[in-house]
């Protein structure tokens, strides 16, 4: 269990989600096992003394995101709900605890918003997520809380009041990474041949190197091969830096039910192949695409659930933007019909799906693309929302 | 107090005497309903033997049922079981739970023997006992027939009557409480059937918050791979696991002496799909109806009842594997105790069984007549009678069901500490160790199973108080299902405060089983799984279960319990402080 600590602690630093010096991990066995900030530690072990929970991650992430959001929260607001439709099904919403509400002695406010919720924001501290069976759910819980609450409040900073100075020079260093792109440079990747093992190395390689560009977080996201009448695919629930014996075979015939461990989006993976000459599919969810995908222009619009029930297809630097929800929940049917003409496609506010001919290259260059494009709408789009002197901080690093 | 009727039908077959009772609103907020209320109403019998007279049967429906909450139409039966001597409660699905509850009763408790057979016809009125001695022999399918002008039928079949130690009672839509032999108890008592009917509609405190939480739910469901996905339970039902736990090698096969069938792919769901074209059928009102039945709507087993009368006994014959499903089903008898009971009496005769064989023995057994009746008395019973108590596949005397422990050690765990003996659905590790929900663990390591395993207990003993179905949680949780309960009575139910309740379930059961003689010595697996490997293949070794690892992590277990290291409580006041 210390190793799955470990493990788990190195990732959250690598993928960004956390400050180093302020994140800590605690799991129980029959004892309590820990790692990292004193700081933290005495908090998180008053918290999970009180819970009937395996682990629990408690870490600021390292860009002052959630300062701002709890800027722009009202004072009496207890909850956030989540836009983006992954976080939205399976965290509902995130409570959130002022400072005043809690303290090492006092952890009891914290307890029962655990006992409710897999994670909350906690001001002063960042985020607190519970794992009911191992030391990687309370990470995976943890990267969907941060994950949420990135597109809330960079959404929020272009959809509801106009930004401030002071909101917008603390993500000083957000604002300069963004204007780097992420590197294209992806032809490394293996070529795929039909036998299974070259199969299995590519799928493996593309998977640890859409993490490694930071396009997107670990787990969020799978990816698939068909060859031979079936379909390589991830299983759910599987990183995608981490695929090594995580790939389950599907007969396009249903002769054998083995890949009911198969990734949820099993269904939209066949429908696409089904409907396109697709051999492989790349899925993930980059964060400046979904906050750009969950932007509409419509105005006077009968639709409330508009990432499950809107019919339109929308379009973000001409890839079509699709409603749909996770799993058996549409995504199969609305984005196999719009995928064919762009190799990709857009499902509103969940992430994007990016097809292949031959290889991997050309999906995960997709995805490059997609993100860096977005990353510069998004800087645009803030820009406009600003005044002069701030517009200084997002224009990126002086050419002199 | 919304949620529950507050009303308890109390019925005395030696006096006949039937009574309704108020149930206190303090009683039901705090064991929920279902195994919970069972438990706790069982306070005072729990050292009767499971066949003396007093001993009660109690049918306990839960707070969610009669609402559109998903897969919440259930019911749990509570008793001693009299395979196991543990204290017993088994959750079933069908129509009788929903109409239970609409007859307003959140409970029935039966106890006493009648002098001769009887039906019990409950209607919102209360009960009444009608004499049954036309139906006494008759296989269930006729029961229930004879009775569907009374509504929902529970019924014992010859083997209830003939008090086989894992006899069955059938819903009379083909669900069964199942395993430990309440069946026999109610057999024991004379009562051949329970009938009963009502219109009673239940509606939540809160409606936007409960259907917001019932979206909440069907959003995960479709989620789900395991419920919704192409290859999924509601497609193919519970067989769709054949093919998995193939490739995982952990197959229990001809007595568990080996993990793999090689013609498993017989009676695999797709196989099952080919040869019946089965159509959906299920619980009331649940939308995953997992349950398969053939076109004249005879149920198809499940994956536990398939891999054991296959692979376990060596038969790779559909047909007969559907006809034993089919004979158990109305004989009222257990699938899985009888199919393990019959490989254990293949291999202790040096020989499994041909498929032609299976069908007469079965009925021989329901008959309690030839070699069936030292069969109809379980497989640890019949294993011992022969000299040879290594050859029952079981832990308490409770045969173990399809998920061999040396390819999942949590599995292996969680059916030595499983109150109700070798049961994989008490902590249902199979979930994170084989189907990666809510998310994968190691199956071959011991690491952090002990707490995973008790926090499990806890959940899933709330889960059969409420009383929802396990399938639920391979896409939701209590998260969700306890805004459906707090949306449902007006209280909050944190899914913390839920684990508390399930942990008190949990001990409670601990507690009666200890006090009946239970140690740790019973919470033992078959040497078997600590000497022998499973069958190694495709890049997997199933080495035999490490014996030490095995015992430090059921130490763990017990300490992270708050019981001795082994496995005791520190006094003998638990009950006492308990609500």
């Amino acid at each position: 269990m210390i190793r799955q600590i470990e493990k788990h602690f190195n990732k959250m630093v690598a993928d960004g989600s956390a400050d180093e010096t302020q994140t800590a991990i605690l799991a129980k066995d029959d004892q309590l096992l820990c790692q990292g900030s004193d700081s933290l530690l005495p908090l998180g072990q008053a918290v999970l003394d009180r819970l009937n929970v395996v682990s629990l991650v408690v870490a600021t992430p390292p860009l002052p995101l959630l300062d701002v959001l709890l800027g722009r929260l009202a004072a009496d607001a207890t909850e956030i709900s989540p836009l983006d439709t992954e976080t939205r099904t399976f965290l509902h919403d995130i409570p959130v605890v002022r400072q005043s509400e809690f303290s090492v002695e006092r952890p009891e406010r914290l307890v029962e918003l655990l006992g409710q919720r897999k994670g909350i924001l906690v001001e002063g501290v960042g985020i607190m997520a519970t794992g009911s069976v191992t030391v990687e759910l309370a990470y995976i819980n943890y990267s969907s809380v941060y994950h949420a609450l990135f597109i809330k409040v960079l959404l929020d900073l272009l959809l509801h009041k106009d930004p401030s100075l002071k909101e917008i020079k603390p993500l000083g260093s957000l604002w300069a990474q963004m204007h780097t792109p992420i590197p294209e440079s992806v032809d490394f990747l293996s070529s795929l041949a039909p036998d299974r093992e070259s199969i299995l190395r590519a799928i493996d390689e593309t998977g640890r190197r859409t993490v490694e560009l930071k396009l997107v977080d670990s787990f969020f996201g799978n990816i698939s091969c068909r060859s031979e009448q079936q379909l390589y695919i991830s299983q759910t629930g599987a990183s995608l830096d981490d695929l090594a014996g995580c790939i389950d075979l599907v007969a396009d015939d249903n002769s054998s039910t083995a890949g009911i461990t198969a990734s949820s989006e099993l269904i939209a993976h066949r429908a696409i192949y089904q409907q396109t000459d697709a051999a492989t599919i790349l899925h993930g969810h980059p964060k400046f695409s979904v906050i750009l995908s969950l932007l509409c222009d419509e105005t006077d619009c009968k639709v409330e659930d508009c990432w499950k029930d809107c019919s339109r297809v929308r379009s973000l630097a001409d890839t079509p933007v699709v409603a749909g929800e996770v799993g058996a929940g549409g995504i199969a049917k609305n984005v196999p019909p719009v995928i064919a003409a762009s190799g990709t496609a857009v499902v509103y506010g969940h992430g994007v799906f990016a097809i292949g001919r031959e290889d991997f290259v050309t999906p995960l260059r997709a995805l490059i693309r997609l993100e860096n494009y977005c990353r510069q709408e998004y800087l645009c789009r803030l820009k406009a929302r600003v005044p002069e002197e701030t517009q200084l901080i997002l224009s990126g690093p002086d050419p002199a | 107090m919304n949620g529950w009727c507050g009303r308890l039908l109390t019925v005395d077959l030696t006096s006949g005497r039937i009574s309704i009772e108020p149930l206190a609103p303090e009683l039901l907020q705090t064991y929920l309903g279902g195994r919970g209320l069972g438990v706790r109403l069982f306070r005072d019998s729990y050292q009767l033997d499971p066949f003396a007279k007093e001993i009660p049967l109690i049918f306990a429906v839960g707070p969610l049922c009669g609402t559109a909450s998903p897969t919440s139409a259930r019911l749990s039966v509570v008793s001693r079981s009299p395979l196991t001597g543990t204290i017993y409660d088994c959750s079933a699905g069908g129509r009788f739970a929903w109409r239970l509850k609409a007859a307003g009763f959140d409970a029935v408790k039966i106890s006493g023997q009648s002098k001769s057979p009887v039906v019990l016809s409950i209607t919102p009125e209360g009960g009444k006992l009608l004499p049954a001695d036309k139906l006494w022999g008759l296989p269930v399918k006729g029961t229930v027939q004879a009775l569907s002008d009374h509504g929902s039928v529970a019924a014992i079949g010859p083997a209830g009557e003939n008090r086989v130690l894992f006899a069955n009672i059938m819903m009379g839509e083909g669900n069964a409480v199942g395993r430990g032999g309440l069946g026999a108890v109610m057999g024991a008592k004379q009562l051949k059937a329970l009938t009963v009917d009502g219109d009673r509609k239940y509606e939540p405190l809160d409606r936007p918050r409960f259907d917001h939480a019932r979206k909440d739910i069907m959003r995960l469901f479709r989620a789900s791979p395991v419920i919704f996905g192409d290859l999924g339970i509601a497609e193919y039902g519970t067989p769709a696991l054949v093919d998995l736990m193939a490739q995982r090698r952990m197959a229990p096969t001809e007595n568990f002496r080996k993990t793999v069938f090689a013609k498993s792919g017989q009676y695999s769901g797709p196989a099952i799909k080919r040869a019946y074209q089965p159509k959906k059928d299920g619980c009331y009102a649940c939308p995953i109806q997992c349950k398969k039945s053939t076109q004249e709507g005879v149920p198809l087993p499940e994956y536990e009842t398939v891999s054991h009368f296959g692979a376990l006994n060596g038969i790779d014959d559909l047909r007969s594997i559907v006809n034993s499903n089919t004979l158990c089903n109305q004989l009222g008898m257990d699938t899985i105790s009888a199919a393990v009971t019959l490989a254990a009496w293949g291999e202790l005769r040096g020989e499994f069984l041909r498929a032609e064989e299976i069908g007469p023995l079965l009925n021989d057994m329901a008959m309690r007549q030839g070699d069936g009746d030292q069969l109809a008395e379980g497989s640890a019973r019949l294993a011992e009678q022969h000299g040879q108590p290594q050859l029952s596949m079981s832990v308490k005397g409770l045969e173990l069901p399809a998920y061999d422990p040396r390819g999942a050690y949590g599995m292996a765990l969680a059916y030595c500490t499983s109150n109700r003996g070798g049961c994989h659905l008490r902590a249902y590790p199979i979930s994170h160790e084989i189907l990666r929900k809510p998310v994968a663990t190691d199956r071959f390591s011991f690491a952090g199973k002990a707490r995973i395993i008790k926090i499990a207990e806890d959940t899933n003993a709330t889960i059969d108080s409420l009383v929802a179905c396990k399938f639920s949680f391979f896409g939701a949780s209590l998260e969700e299902y306890g805004e459906l309960l707090s949306a449902m009575t007006g209280i909050e139910y944190s899914p913390q405060l839920l684990k508390e309740i399930g942990e008190r379930i949990y001990l409670t059961e601990r507690f009666y089983n200890q006090q009946n003689g239970f140690t740790a010595s019973d919470d033992q697996l078959p040497e078997r799984f600590f000497t022998e490997p499973g069958s190694a293949g495709e890049g997997i070794e199933v080495p035999p279960v490490d014996r030490q690892r095995f015992t430090e992590e059921l130490i763990k277990y017990y300490r992270i319990r708050g019981l001795t290291d082994d496995g005791r409580f520190t006094d003998d006041s638990y009950l006492d402080r308990q609500p």
